[in-house]
């Protein structure tokens, strides 16, 4: 009786260690208070300068190689400014402090312990070989579109890199939902009920051209990561769901420069990669704010808000025309586990205040450069006023540029962080019949 | 398979394609249309089609407008959304005007049944004291009836008083039913078939069924059922639970889709289908007729057990509609049942020729109201299904329910005829004459399907069955030649994404392949006949009691998907024939839309299977008795008994054994479309 009663004390006194274990002040302010000190710096860079094929070599440092090559071809310029903080959900920085100190890999490299907020907020050790998997695992659990968010109109535009010639041009609407580790909206943190366990669902709807309209996207990814993702389509000329085989995610998207695997900067199971950490470096990243942008589109015209896109231009109009800055990232190295994948490495440039993927470089089987993912980012308090407080860097635009066939798809955003336009009952297979006509 | 008007097709198509392009590079683009406030959008297409048959010439030329739209009204009380969806479409085929002598006007022409007459023959089997006219022209025996110089070789039974001609039944406008297809070389049945549309030769039109006029024809959607309005519907939501969950109503004209077949369906029986469209080529969502319905769905959602869970009841307020097969005459009617129906249609009511009757090498005149087709009966009751449909640990599965009519037709005998050999016996039941209603009868289906994804076969498979009862098919061996059976069928299919690096680094080519069976349950053949003797051939159902039929799609897509080449291909395991439609679609911008299509077909037995087609059954003894039993004076004579099997011809029967491909045998085509969308 006494051994049992000594155990069970030492069993209560763990666990009432282990609910107060907290990650370390300085832990969070490294990780999520970076810029409150003000800019970064680099050797010969001031903010406000104009990168163009000009000077393009001095600053190849602080640039991604592709980004330094296009800008050295004079293929696009790059307007820089102040680094500044995209302040994150402070319920989602709560949540880290509170439980990541106790979030482990499993063998298998799943995540254990896990509630909610950033796993690993921790500084990445080179000498960790799990180093670059728990930097995705970060990516994963991050609030990329916060715990909800609706882009709508979300305008896909083909376009010949070499004649600037515009070719097809889609309207999506697209939804995002986390059913766990909520951080934003109730319920917190699950929804239920969710028999499936499923982390986070996406649907997107084509509202143009006419042949694609009504075609419908479902996916949903699971909680557990070696689990395939499971994703429905709705082909408005057949009026009727068919299942996707999800697992060539490798496939170009609707005729898209992307593949499904790139959405988002990595949209496949971890398990899938290989991933390895390959150092820090400040460079410039697409982070910018949308109000205080010298240019906007005048196109697509129209919008009931009055709100303007990002501006595309450059070199076959394919390269934003947004301020970028200087920030902090994470270089991480992926190469598919999978022999007849069509990439060798997926070379991802990470934030390391939002953990999202702002810059990817991709390489063919050959090892030569391929395609060029640039994601720009938009402070949400200089956004659309509703999203002003949301904590989540906003998707403002984004570039799937494959550099060998010189060919790109623009995609231009209107985000918006909400709950009220992202039930879950939107995330299931009857809401394809009943929305599809 | 030879496309002679190829060439000529392909220099037209450059024509084509070259001004279309002219016009789309000088027309401003358009895209849907959305009111200031958001709450309405509109949407369609105009294209245009043109269909080129090998040896026909022209079947489609067709100009088509659709529009779609969508009115978002607020919504109130207890209704959490309200709206007005629906399309309407119109079209104008100018085949009908512009091959007139295939399709329209003067389609069709006189008719002679090249056979030598056997007089002799006939009035030996018939008695033996003929007191019928012999033919006047005694080497080729058969024409549609005298022309009114009294060339007439067919051997008139006395009821149709020496001639079947009349000024309401000439020798005009006719084409051999099933002469696109078979040659009668083997002896087969031959029946003519007025061919032109019904206002200009109402000979053989089914009142309600299969009486398209020539503007029913050019102007397809313009008809009694208003089919210009394509669908009209009001959707509404009615929440009834906090969580999300919610009664969710469609009223209105409108496609229910339960399948996920390709091509063929399985489960997806709840609109009857448009087959004179373009066969079984049209998507699904073009050839389905639409219906006014109440559809009910109470969405559950997620469960503590499922993923998803829904439950629909769906309602028909419409009359009944079979499919349209297309009528005798029309460039796509489905295994030619069209011209089949009216050519036993114009028998029925005014008496026809027919050749290789009662044995191969005569022909005879059968008076009206002997053999044929009578009348056409459209049910009217209540059509109800439901459907439960969820997702169980990652597997889609439905589970469905309806009580129906076949929107095939059946053709059911046992109505009062008239005997042709015995002026005065009229309107009598003959067991085993070919004289029938057209009926829809009665079903209750029940089947479920399901999906799920394999990562081991990276592919999703598909299966789906159902299980029909008291479906009608043809048989020979009973008193009314048709028999009820209950029929399953079961799909299975799979889609498979599958990078072919060589040919297309980015971009994986669909690979979707189905496999279908179908088993009549009921299914009888026999040896002997109704009266125990032995027979030549198997009598009993014609239709197969089991069948697979195979189907494969490849598509591939170059250009970011503005290039799309596709290749489908089915094959019927029986029948032994099978179609290719290799395609190639090209999309210059998010407006215009071309497309070049072959359609081609092959088979074993170039497409005609003979099956029974009733010659030898006794249905006017004693005049109908076999020869052998007849010359030995055998009491069977005296009553009536069954086929014995024997000569097979391809006509009347034969088409279900060919099915759908086969008896497209001779339909290879070209296409060519360019459609303007916004």
């Amino acid at each position: 009786m006494k051994t049992l009663l000594i155990a069970g004390m030492a069993a209560a006194s763990l666990a009432s260690f282990a609910a107060s274990a907290e990650v370390s002040d300085q832990v969070i302010k490294n990780a999520f208070g970076l810029y409150d000190g003000g800019t970064l710096k680099a050797a010969g860079f001031e903010p406000g300068v104009k990168i163009n094929k000009e000077n393009a070599d001095k600053f190849k440092d602080i640039m991604d190689p592709f980004t330094a090559r296009y800008v050295k071809q004079g293929w696009f310029e790059i307007q820089t400014t102040p680094s500044f903080s995209l302040p994150q959900n402070a319920n989602y920085i709560k949540q880290t402090k509170q439980n990541a100190d106790k979030v482990s890999l499993t063998p298998d490299g799943m995540l254990a312990n896990f509630t909610a907020g950033r796993p690993f907020p921790q500084e990445p050790n080179a000498s960790d070989p799990q180093a670059g998997l728990k930097l995705m695992w970060n990516f994963q659990r991050s609030i990329n579109a916060g715990d909800s968010e609706t882009i709508h109109p979300f305008w896909w535009t083909f376009r010949n890199t070499k004649t600037g010639q515009t070719e097809r041009q889609l309207r999506f609407e697209w939804h995002f939902l986390n059913w766990k580790h909520r951080v934003m909206f109730e319920p917190m943190p699950d929804i239920q009920p969710n028999p499936a366990n499923i982390f986070r669902s996406i649907y997107s709807i084509v509202l143009e051209p006419f042949d694609l309209s009504n075609t419908q996207l479902l996916i949903h990814r699971y909680e557990n990561d070696l689990q395939r993702d499971d994703g429905w389509l709705y082909l408005g000329f057949q009026r009727r769901v068919r299942r996707l085989a999800v697992g060539q995610i490798t496939d170009a998207f609707l005729g898209t420069d992307a593949m499904i695997e790139d959405f988002e900067g990595y949209n496949g199971r971890l398990s899938d990669y290989k991933w390895t950490y390959k150092g820090t470096q400040n460079i410039l990243m697409p982070y910018e704010k949308h109000d205080e942008q010298p240019v906007l589109d005048t196109e697509p015209a129209g919008d009931k808000d009055g709100f303007k896109f990002v501006k595309f231009g450059g070199q076959g109009n394919c390269f934003p025309q947004v301020t970028w800055q200087l920030r902090k990232s994470y270089i991480i190295e992926g190469n598919p586990k999978d022999p007849n994948h069509p990439l060798s490495k997926r070379l991802i440039f990470m934030d390391s205040e939002s953990a999202t993927l702002p810059v990817v470089l991709l390489y063919d089987k050959k090892g030569t450069p391929w395609k060029y993912f640039p994601i720009c980012k938009s402070h949400s308090d200089h956004h659309l006023a509703k999203n002003k407080g949301v904590g989540v860097a906003i998707d403002d635009c984004a570039l799937f540029f494959d550099e060998q066939a010189m060919h790109c798809t623009t995609l231009q955003f209107k985000s918006y962080i909400n709950p009220e336009q992202n039930p879950s009952t939107q995330f299931n297979v009857q809401n394809l019949r009943k929305t599809g006509r | 398979m030879t496309l002679t008007l190829a060439g000529r097709f392909v220099r037209r198509s450059h024509w084509l394609l070259a001004s279309a392009i002219s016009l789309g590079l000088a027309t401003p683009a358009l895209a849907e249309w959305k009111s200031d406030d958001g709450t309405l959008e509109v949407r369609g297409f105009v294209d245009d089609t043109m269909i080129v048959r090998d040896e026909i010439g022209l079947t489609k030329q067709r100009v088509q407008g659709q529009l779609e739209f969508y009115k978002t009204l607020p919504a109130s009380g207890m209704f959490s959304s309200f709206a007005i969806g629906g399309i309407v479409r119109a079209s104008y085929d100018a085949a009908f005007d512009l091959n007139d002598d295939e399709f329209g006007n003067k389609a069709g022409g006189s008719l002679s049944y090249f056979m030598p007459g056997n007089p002799p023959f006939f009035s030996y089997i018939t008695g033996g004291s003929p007191p019928f006219t012999p033919p006047t022209n005694i080497v080729y025996a058969g024409t549609f009836g005298p022309d009114g110089s009294g060339a007439n070789g067919a051997i008139p039974l006395p009821g149709t008083l020496g001639t079947i001609n009349s000024p309401g039944n000439p020798n005009q406008g006719l084409r051999f039913a099933a002469g696109d297809i078979y040659n009668y070389s083997d002896g087969g049945v031959m029946l003519a078939t007025p061919v032109r549309p019904c206002d200009k030769d109402a000979r053989g039109c089914l009142e309600n069924y299969m009486d398209k006029d020539l503007n029913d024809l050019r102007y397809k959607e313009f008809n009694s059922d208003w089919d210009w309005l394509r669908e009209f519907y009001i959707d509404t939501s009615i929440p009834t639970t906090d969580s999300g969950q919610e009664l969710s109503l469609r009223i209105g004209r409108q496609q229910v889709v339960w399948g996920r077949t390709d091509l063929f369906r399985v489960l997806d029986v709840v609109n009857p289908m448009d087959f004179s469209r373009e066969n079984l080529y049209a998507e699904f969502e073009d050839s389905r007729i639409p219906q006014w319905m109440i559809n009910a769905e109470y969405r559950v959602g997620p469960t503590k057990w499922l993923e998803d869970l829904n439950f629909q009841l769906i309602y028909k307020i419409e009359d009944f509609r079979p499919h349209d097969l297309g009528q005798g005459g029309e460039p796509y009617a489905i295994l030619g049942a069209g011209n089949l129906f009216r050519a036993m249609a114009n028998c029925w009511d005014n008496g026809c020729t027919v050749g290789n009757f009662p044995g191969p090498g005569v022909a005879v005149d059968f008076p009206a109201h002997s053999i044929g087709i009578r009348e056409v009966d459209l049910p009217n009751h209540t059509e109800i299904g439901g459907r439960i449909e969820g997702v169980w640990k990652g597997v889609g599965f439905s589970l469905n329910a309806l009580y129906f009519y076949s929107q095939f037709p059946s053709l059911r005998g046992g109505i009062p005829t008239d005997d042709p050999f015995t002026p005065g016996v009229e309107a009598v039941f003959h067991p085993y004459d070919i004289a029938f209603d057209v009926e829809f009868p009665r079903l209750f289906m029940m089947g479920g399907s399901a999906d799920w994804y394999s990562e081991a076969a990276k592919a999703s498979f598909r299966i789906e069955t159902s299980y029909t009862q008291d479906e009608e098919f043809a048989d020979t061996s009973k008193p009314k030649l048709y028999s009820e059976s209950d029929v399953f069928r079961a799909v299975f299919g799979f889609d498979r994404p599958t990078f072919i690096r060589f040919l297309n680094n980015d971009r994986a080519f669909l690979i979707s392949g189905q496999i279908f069976y179908q088993r009549l349950l009921d299914h009888e053949t026999y040896n002997v006949n109704s009266v125990g003797l032995p027979t030549f051939d198997k009598i009993g159902f014609m239709d197969w009691e089991s069948n697979v039929l195979l189907t494969l799609l490849i598509q591939a897509n170059y250009m970011n998907d503005r290039l799309t080449p596709q290749i489908i291909t089915a094959f019927d395991t029986k029948a032994e024939a099978g179609v290719i439609g290799p395609s190639l679609e090209y999309k210059p911008n998010n407006n215009w839309v071309f497309k070049l299509a072959l359609n081609l077909k092959w088979g074993s037995n170039h497409g005609a299977i003979p099956a029974d087609d009733d010659r030898t059954a006794n249905a006017f003894p004693p005049a109908t008795c076999a020869p052998p039993l007849a010359m030995g004076g055998s009491p069977l004579c005296g009553a009536p008994y069954s086929s014995f099997g024997g000569p097979y011809g391809f006509e009347p029967l034969g088409r279900f054994r060919s099915g759908p491909i086969g008896t497209a045998y001779n339909e290879d085509e070209v296409q060519f479309s360019l459609r303007y969308q916004f």
